[in-house]
């Protein structure tokens, strides 16, 4: 049998975004919609590349598959 | 006639003469407010309704920090608070957005028509039926739809509730509501919303001048909000001009 799920799944396709009046907006994915001073998406933008880094290294060690 | 914006259009809803002569009669006083003037605030006790005639109107929740997120807009024909009459105590605030006319129902009134005409009370409960169905539609908006799709959804939205009020003519409303207004709908910043607008603009999907709303393509703006109007219950048939019908798939 068959089992689909409907709940939301891991987004393969990244966030757009862009620079709007000295600030930074983030479109995406799914219902992302957000503003941000630039100090605050430079520190998101360098936790989100570490928590990449972890990500890539877990399915390394671990063998799980991202196969979404 | 103070009703007669009331349930307007919707599919399967009529008011007869004899109900909606009660529905005036039972108006005790009608009021002209200003904009932006609080009218009901969350853990008040109320005895009394609103009907709205004329203007916008908004419900609203403030955060722990003031920021304002607005659950719900009301528009004229719309009766605002009609679930007071059974909570009694609401849990948000109630406020005009624009300058606004209001008919003020008592909550003694709605009763004695509860025991008197058991059909325009469905006809009431049926109001507050299409007012939850907003909400779940605003929950879509909110969970699935970025930022251009929840403007898109939000406008979409007004021009049919608006079609159904007699104020839209499929493409073109008065929408006395500014910029903040839109992004405390759409849970964006005003930059944000500054950008969705210039790109509905670009995209020639919708044009804001002042406080009116011009929709250049009904039908495109609704697909880009994943907007169907099923959930409003209007009769678009009656309600619209033949070309300005919001499709889907089209």
């Amino acid at each position: 049998m068959t089992e689909f799920s409907n709940t939301p799944q891991p987004q393969t396709k990244p966030g757009i975004a862009s620079a709007e009046d000295g600030l930074v907006v983030l479109d995406g994915p799914d219902g992302v919609a957000v503003t941000m001073t630039a100090d605050a998406a430079q520190k998101t933008g360098t936790s989100l590349i570490s928590a990449a880094e972890l990500a890539e290294k877990q399915v390394a060690d671990n063998g799980f598959k991202n196969d979404i | 006639m103070f009703t007669e914006r009331f349930l307007r259009h919707r599919r399967g809803v009529h008011l007869e003469s004899e109900e909606r002569a009660r529905l005036e009669a039972s108006i005790s006083e009608i009021k002209t407010l200003p904009p932006r003037t609080n009218i009901v605030m969350a853990g008040d006790e109320l005895s009394q309704s609103i009907l709205l005639l004329e203007g916008f109107m908004s419900r609203y929740i403030d955060d722990r920090n003031g920021l304002r997120q607005l659950v719900a807009v009301h528009v004229p024909g719309d009766f605002v608070d009609l679930h007071a009459f059974p909570l009694k105590v609401l849990d948000h605030d109630v406020a005009t957005m624009t300058a606004a006319t209001v008919a003020i129902v008592p909550h003694s009134e709605l009763e004695a028509i509860t025991h008197d005409l058991p059909a325009l009370t469905r006809k009431l409960w049926f109001s507050t039926l299409i007012d939850a169905a907003i909400h779940r539609a605003w929950l879509f908006r909110f969970g699935r739809l970025d930022a251009v799709g929840r403007v898109a959804h939000f406008i979409s939205e007004t021009n049919v509730r608006l079609m159904s009020a007699g104020l839209s003519d499929g493409r073109r409303f008065a929408l006395g509501l500014i910029q903040s207004d839109l992004a405390e709908i759409c849970g964006l910043t005003n930059v944000h919303i500054n950008r969705v607008l210039r790109q509905l603009r670009e995209e020639r999907l919708c044009v804001f001048r002042s406080s009116l709303v011009e929709i250049l393509e009904p039908a495109k703006l609704a697909a880009r909000g994943q907007f169907d109007p099923a959930y409003l219950y209007i009769d678009l048939q009656s309600a619209e001009s033949p070309s300005s019908r919001p499709r889907l798939n089209s």
